[in-house]
């Protein structure tokens, strides 16, 4: 039921008026209409970034570039020492220590209030704090170019000229997370072959807000990606795994033709417009 | 008082060569801002305006500025914003120093803006679904970059794209013009032609009213007469004037239709499927 005043809405008539400017789908007798752009709409399983915008008692505030902002309980997060240890009240003290405002982390939807507000988790070793990488914001959701929900929404990709491995995180909600590939627990584990080590492996790094050493090449082109996100919304692409890596190949070989050589990393203006080009004739 | 607009009654054209109910160009683009949720930019004549829509998103520190709509729950007061069951719409104007023939300068303060922020926000608040946004806020900022006349017709039409640009659900386009009467209040000429879109010069010296439409029909939602107008001509404006609207709306649905397309053909989204025809709607 709409509880709107009558005179909101359009005189008596059986048409049907969208309320949006978008791409109208017909299913059998639905109709839907998707708006050309619009913010991010939570729903549960959605993989987000997002940052840390207030400490609260028991939960953080966390901008997802949503219409509100998502919670964070600190019943929700993986505390150090252990998953299976309880929460006491020194961890609500030390609230800070875990995630303090201006932090970036990667969660999942975990359920929906009823007013649309999402709460999040990072109840697993995938999740957590983000660091050694730089932040992309685009607009997501169904808008022009944004990301798109997809199978795969975090990889790691081999860097071209020498640099290490890179790890991107493309949130449903547009936050997009480009950063130096960091081997994860489970990879470590298979080297030393050891679990007993794992839970406070875990607990020293997983909100440790320290950058590690990034040599310079690996820097370059986490800039590169960057640049190709970037010019991938600019030209109206939409952003995705396939999308990203070959643009991100197409840009390397763009570099190896300028005359600056590898270290060409701009990508804007007629080079975007070149890039998107290139990706759109394959 | 020298009339320029006197010698209408000879050939029967205004001051810049229009007859009685004829438009000036209008020119409208959405998506002028990169970063912001939904962005406007909208000539009518010389009047230009730009328009930046932010949210709905949470409702930050307020800054005392700008005027917000009642919002249902009457959530306008101090700093009880945001807790309200709708979006509270919230709105902005600056007035450029170098928009006008002579420089004023306009503090934040003025009250001529302060009544047009107000209008504005009501008449928003009216057309956007804001009740599906509880607890947030939509900010509207307006930019005056040149005045010449219907200025607040055109802040109406530029919000209202750039609204439809931020994915904001609302019952229709809100579309306005102002009309105004070939004669002043005090002459009193039988034969005097009701006019559609003043100018500065027709504004300052002929009765005006501004009146905002709801997309096609006749139903008006915001109606402002800051001047003296002899009853029997309202009638005649008031008509003028809706039927601008109306012409208002087809330029602005145009200019959304062809940002449509140029998505579709880009490639940015996927093309509607089930129904025939290319429903941009």
């Amino acid at each position: 039921m709409d509880a709107r005043p009558r005179h909101l809405h359009p005189p008596h008539t059986t048409a049907i008026t969208s309320s949006l400017a978008g791409i109208t789908t017909r299913t059998n007798k639905l109709i839907s209409v998707r708006p050309l752009r619009a913010r991010y709409t939570p729903e549960v399983g959605d993989l987000v970034v997002g940052r840390i915008l207030e400490v609260q008692a028991k939960r953080w505030r966390v901008d997802v570039g949503s219409v509100q902002l998502a919670a964070l309980p600190l019943s929700a997060i993986n505390l150090p020492g252990g998953i299976l240890r309880k929460r006491t009240e020194t961890d609500e003290l030390q609230i800070r220590t875990f995630f303090a405002e201006g932090d970036l982390l990667v969660a999942e939807v975990q359920q929906l209030f009823g007013d649309g507000a999402a709460v999040l988790h990072t109840r697993s070793l995938k999740y957590g704090k983000l660091r050694n990488g730089v932040f992309v914001a685009v607009s997501g959701m169904g808008g022009g170019g944004g990301v798109v929900r997809s199978r795969r929404q975090v990889w790691t990709m081999e860097g071209a000229n020498n640099a290490g491995k890179m790890d991107v995180i493309l949130g449903v909600n547009g936050y997009v997370w480009i950063s130096k590939h960091v081997e994860t627990p489970k990879e470590v584990e298979q080297k030393h072959m050891g679990i007993t080590n794992l839970e406070e492996n875990v607990s020293a790094t997983v909100y440790s807000s320290q950058n590690d050493a990034i040599d310079g090449d690996t820097m370059r082109e986490i800039a590169r990606l960057r640049g190709v996100v970037t010019a991938l919304v600019e030209n109206g692409c939409r952003v995705d795994e396939d999308m990203v890596v070959r643009g991100y190949q197409e840009a390397v070989e763009m570099a190896m033709l300028s005359e600056s050589g590898q270290e060409d990393i701009y990508l804007g203006g007629e080079r975007g417009e070149q890039l998107a080009a290139a990706l759109r004739g394959n | 008082m020298p009339l320029d607009t006197s010698t209408y009654g000879l050939a029967l054209l205004r001051v810049d060569g229009r007859r009685w109910n004829e438009l000036r160009r209008i020119y409208a683009q959405i998506r002028t801002q990169a970063a912001a949720d939904g962005s406007s930019y909208l000539e009518m004549g010389h009047t230009k305006v730009m328009c930046v829509v932010t949210g709905p998103s949470e409702p930050g520190p307020r800054r005392g500025a700008g005027i917000s709509s009642a919002g249902g729950a009457g959530g306008g007061g101090g700093g009880a914003g945001g807790q309200s069951k709708d979006a509270e719409v919230v709105v902005n104007i600056v007035i450029a120093g170098f928009s006008s023939v002579d420089r004023k300068r306009r503090g934040r303060s003025d009250k001529r803006t302060l009544e047009m922020q107000s209008t504005l926000a009501n008449t928003l608040a009216a057309t956007l679904h804001t009740h599906l946004f509880p607890h947030s806020q939509i900010t509207i900022s307006l930019h005056v970059l040149s005045q010449d006349g219907s200025l607040l017709a055109a802040l109406i039409n530029a919000a209202t794209l750039a609204c439809v640009d931020a994915g904001i659900p609302m019952t229709d386009y809100v579309t306005a013009c102002t009309a105004g009467s070939t004669s002043t209040y005090a002459a009193n000429d039988e034969g005097a032609d009701p006019l559609l879109d003043l100018n500065h010069q027709e504004e300052q010296e002929l009765p005006g009213l501004t009146v905002a439409t709801l997309g096609e029909s006749d139903r008006v939602v915001a109606l402002v007469c800051e001047s003296r107008v002899q009853i029997s001509r309202l009638e005649g404006m008031l008509a003028v004037g809706v039927d601008g609207c109306k012409q208002v709306r087809e330029i602005l649905d145009q200019v959304i239709k062809a940002q449509g397309q140029k998505m579709i053909l880009e490639g940015t989204v996927d093309k509607g499927t089930g129904l025939n025809d290319m429903d941009l709607d």
